[in-house]
């Protein structure tokens, strides 16, 4: 019951408003689905292993590295964890 | 639908051995608990693998088991995106951006980060809001595994056994603090995921394989055409868009989340070393993409095997598929599995609540009114005090709050609620030294009240419940408002600044000893 007003309150009072800002939104993202939604997704897995593998300093990345051993480098740590969700979206697309 | 099944002499051996099992670690970890820094982060001193497996066994719970399966149940393979887009590349924005930060300043909370580099006002905005989030997620875990779980499948009376789950939990987490939490954790990953796979293992046999399972499924009917479809469109009207799965999850409710909730973030503030932190969040992230092949596959399975489950009852899929699948011995071993699975993330909620109303609302009001510090002892004896209130109070309350249909959405509802305004202050504050302590404020403020009302006003979006919109537009708002007052107000000094902010890092002793200065 409360609930109910709350809403009708916030209809009453910023449906006219905001709906302006966001019905245009979604006509405009409505029609852009596949393969752009794909796309997006496996570029943000992609985007962020290139961000930390070449963008940010080794020395800031490995910041406190116990030994200079190839295993202990987080880069390659980063990109093990995000590799399998890139396989996924893909295999799901 | 019969719904009771009994457990053999031996499925009970197993679960006690592994109750007292934890118990008795936990208790063991005491020793290691003089101080309040002990008893809130390990005394600094964990190590990658023990922060990565503590990590995921506290984020995932029974109700991930129970709630995310039955997510899958209802709306297919787009539920596992929480654990997929939901967890990466959320963790590893958390340990390259933010946890360095965290760590190099040596602070107990979020909220006490955020009161450095902005003000107390919002820290102890931000503590209370996560400490009724905190406490909502302890009821809606203990009274999920007592009904859908205990009561359920077992026929045990549900508060009994939510006075169990809670009376065990409590102890050992009051006992042995960040230490007890993390290495019981450990312990717990291996038994939840030896139960978990073992369901899966089962649950894909009996559908004859994935592709079978998949045929079956599509065969269906049209309400099951989009059960293999990740990323649905923008105009579903099902809560999982595309859109709303990139953007509000992927950028905005993940990142939040790994980056500005207690519970995770708390594992990484007990690192040894900065890189033990980055690492523990990037092996917990690692850990946590294998999570939905045991919540929300068995989901999946369950729409064969048990095709008579109404959909409003879906949250019931893994319960039934115990009772249908495993014999004894794997249905005690499955039991222990789900225990802790809860256990992690109850006795990890617990530690972080506390370690917050201390540090963030006690210790701040106190400053407030003038009262000197909290010494060491007084914190620690504070900090066991407040353990055992919560998990009482949290299990008086657990059925009022949580006695609903679907768990999972209800929860990432209540999230989407703050965690855009608190991301957009959290991610300002560090790469924007411009940023002000009015800007953090306002921009915090303003930004759970538009949440507040994008929430209820209904016909925004096409989506039924569009808290992953919510969450991105409130995430965009609050950066907007955030930026503004800024601007409009006096810049903060160079010397507050000083290691808090991308790029100014500390490299003198004396600063960082001036930096770690506790607020306790």
């Amino acid at each position: 019951m409360f609930e109910t007003q709350i809403e009708a309150f916030c209809k009453a009072a910023f449906y006219p408003f905001l709906s302006r800002i966001f019905h245009p939104i979604n006509e405009l993202l409505n029609p852009i689905y596949q393969p752009w939604a794909t796309l997006t997704a496996i570029g943000f897995f992609v985007g962020t292993m290139i961000w930390v593998c070449v963008l940010l300093k080794e020395s800031y990345v490995n910041e406190g590295r116990p030994n200079r051993r190839w295993w202990s480098d987080l880069r390659l740590w980063t990109v093990l964890s995000m590799l399998p969700h890139v396989f996924v979206y893909f295999y799901f697309y | 639908m019969e719904t009771i099944i009994g457990l053999s002499n031996i499925d009970i051996a197993i679960i006690t051995v592994y109750m007292i099992g934890t118990l008795a670690l936990g208790f063991f970890c005491t020793r290691y608990v003089g101080n309040a820094e002990d008893f809130f982060v390990s005394g600094k001193s964990l190590p990658f693998w023990a922060i990565g497996f503590s990590i995921v066994v506290s984020d995932i719970g029974a109700m991930d088991f129970v709630a995310v399966a039955g997510a899958t149940f209802r709306h297919g393979v787009s539920a596992a995106n929480f654990d997929w887009m939901g967890s990466m590349p959320a963790m590893v924005f958390a340990a390259f951006v933010f946890v360095p930060y965290f760590w190099r300043t040596g602070v107990f909370t979020i909220p006490e980060f955020l009161g450095r580099r902005y003000n107390s006002a919002v820290q102890f905005l931000n503590a209370v809001i996560w400490a009724v989030v905190l406490f909502l997620g302890l009821s809606i875990m203990l009274w999920v595994t007592a009904d859908k779980l205990m009561h359920t499948v077992l026929g045990w009376d549900a508060m009994w056994s939510l006075w169990l789950m809670a009376i065990v939990t409590g102890l050992y987490t009051f006992a042995g603090g960040l230490t007890a939490v993390v290495f019981t954790d450990v312990v717990q990953l291996v038994v939840m995921y030896v139960g978990g796979f073992g369901l899966l293992a089962l649950s894909m046999w009996e559908v004859g394989g994935w592709s079978a399972m998949r045929e079956q499924i599509l065969a269906k009917g049209p309400e099951f055409q989009n059960h293999f479809t990740i990323l649905l469109p923008h105009n579903t009207e099902g809560p999982f868009p595309w859109t709303g799965i990139v953007f509000g999850l992927g950028i905005v409710l993940a990142i939040a989340y790994m980056s500005g909730n207690q519970v995770i973030v708390q594992r990484t503030l007990g690192a040894r070393t900065e890189w033990d932190a980055k690492g523990g969040m990037l092996l917990g992230g690692f850990l946590k993409s294998m999570i939905p092949l045991m919540v929300a596959l068995p989901g999946l399975c369950a729409v064969i095997l048990v095709p008579q489950l109404p959909i409003e009852e879906a949250d019931r899929a893994v319960p039934e598929m115990i009772r249908l699948l495993l014999p004894s011995g794997l249905r005690g071993l499955m039991f222990a599995a789900l225990f802790a699975a809860l256990m992690s993330s109850i006795s990890g909620t617990l530690n972080s609540a506390s370690t917050m109303f201390i540090t963030d609302i006690w210790g701040q009001a106190r400053r407030w009114f003038g009262r000197p510090a909290l010494t060491e002892r007084q914190a620690l004896n504070m900090g066991r005090g407040f353990t055992a209130f919560l998990i009482i109070i949290s299990a008086i309350l657990a059925k009022p709050i949580a006695d609903r249909e679907s768990i999972y959405v209800f929860m990432q509802t209540i999230l989407s609620m703050f965690q855009g305004p608190t991301l957009a202050i959290l991610l300002l504050g560090i790469i924007w030294r411009r940023a002000t302590q009015w800007g953090g404020l306002v921009g915090l403020s303003l930004g759970v009240v538009f949440c507040f009302i994008l929430k209820n006003t209904p016909g925004l979006f096409t989506s039924e419940d569009p808290f992953l919109f919510v969450a991105w537009w409130s995430f965009v708002f609050s950066l907007m408002i955030t930026v503004v007052v800024s601007l409009l107000t006096r810049p903060e000094p160079e010397e507050k600044l000083r290691g808090l902010t991308w790029g100014s890092v500390i490299h003198s002793a004396e600063a960082q000893a001036a930096l770690e200065e506790r607020n306790l």
